[in-house]
């Protein structure tokens, strides 16, 4: 039963990862710089979020291809050069839409969970 | 020394599946990706470690899958830069003069075959289908006189079969060329 649970967990978390990735990349880049293993992990220590290295890193070109995200080389000290990512200007502005959509949707679905039937109650003001 | 071969032979195979990228692109990814497993590695502190090693490239998946992301935007036709317009139109000429010749020679014999078949109606005589006489050609005349040692094939039935035949062809052109043009 309980491994029945984890299963259903697991395919929920996928499914939803795919049509919000973007937007969780995004999220966490914002104000900060980071290299590809600095985000897997700290993507890592959210319990949603585990995603591999094989997902990241091809979205990670995606991204900077799309302008969203620009990377740059940098070496520490005697440290082994790491690629930073950082939000470019249209990155920003993405995230900031998908922001607003996302809790859009966060409220849409809440207020489903809120109303059960049997009467439809729609919205004050709508 | 063998784990690093492990790391070498990923990073090698990877990079023959990235060939399509820009050189400068496909090392970008490489160099990337090797100083993530470097890190990694460190991160764990074991560095030698074989398994460790093996759970890390898992995690990146087989070079092949991997190459295929980071190709599959140039595979879906990314729009060519700036300044290739000379090979667009190369490349337009090409479709225009297959289009061309094909609505030629599609519209031709459809044209001929239904000519041949009201050609017959006037004159019975002046064309005809036949068979040579223990030979296995079939000619097609245009003459006022029957071909030598042989058995005309169809008789005035050459009409309806000729003239269906060429318009069913001449449909057939226009339908492809139809299709041509909305993918050009």
């Amino acid at each position: 039963m309980m491994k029945k649970a984890d299963d259903i967990n697991d395919k929920w978390d996928v499914q939803l990862r795919k049509g919000s990735l973007e937007l969780v990349i995004l999220a966490a880049l914002k104000e900060r710089q980071l290299y590809g293993l600095e985000l897997l992990k700290f993507l890592h220590g959210l319990e949603t979020m585990a995603i591999t290295e094989g997902t990241l890193y091809p979205l990670m070109d995606r991204l900077k291809r799309d302008d969203l995200i620009s990377a740059s080389w940098v070496q520490e000290g005697e440290l082994r050069p790491r690629k930073y990512y950082q939000l470019t200007e249209k990155g920003e502005k993405k995230l900031s839409t998908l922001t607003s959509r996302w809790r859009k949707s966060v409220e849409d679905i809440e207020l489903l969970l809120n109303n059960p039937g049997p009467s439809l109650i729609l919205k004050k003001g709508s | 020394m063998q784990n690093h071969e492990l790391i070498h032979n990923y990073l090698k195979s990877l990079g023959k599946y990235l060939s399509r990228l820009d050189k400068t692109d496909a090392d970008d990814v490489i160099r990337e990706i090797e100083s993530h497993i470097h890190d990694a590695l460190e991160l764990q502190d074991q560095q030698d470690c074989a398994d460790e090693i093996a759970k890390i490239l898992a995690g990146f998946g087989q070079p092949r899958e991997l190459a295929a992301q980071y190709v599959e935007h140039i595979l879906q036709g990314t729009p060519p830069p700036t300044g290739f317009k000379a090979i667009q139109s190369v490349k337009k000429g090409a479709t225009m003069s297959l289009y061309i010749s094909m609505g030629l020679f599609g519209f031709g014999v459809a044209a001929i075959l239904v000519l041949a078949g009201f050609y017959k109606i006037f004159v019975p005589n002046g064309v005809g289908v036949w068979s040579v006489t223990q030979g296995n050609s079939i000619i097609i005349t245009f003459s006022e006189h029957t071909y030598p040692n042989s058995e005309e094939l169809f008789g005035l039935w050459l009409i309806p079969i000729a003239i269906g035949l060429g318009l069913a062809i001449g449909r057939l052109t226009w339908k492809v060329l139809a299709a041509l043009k909305k993918k050009y």
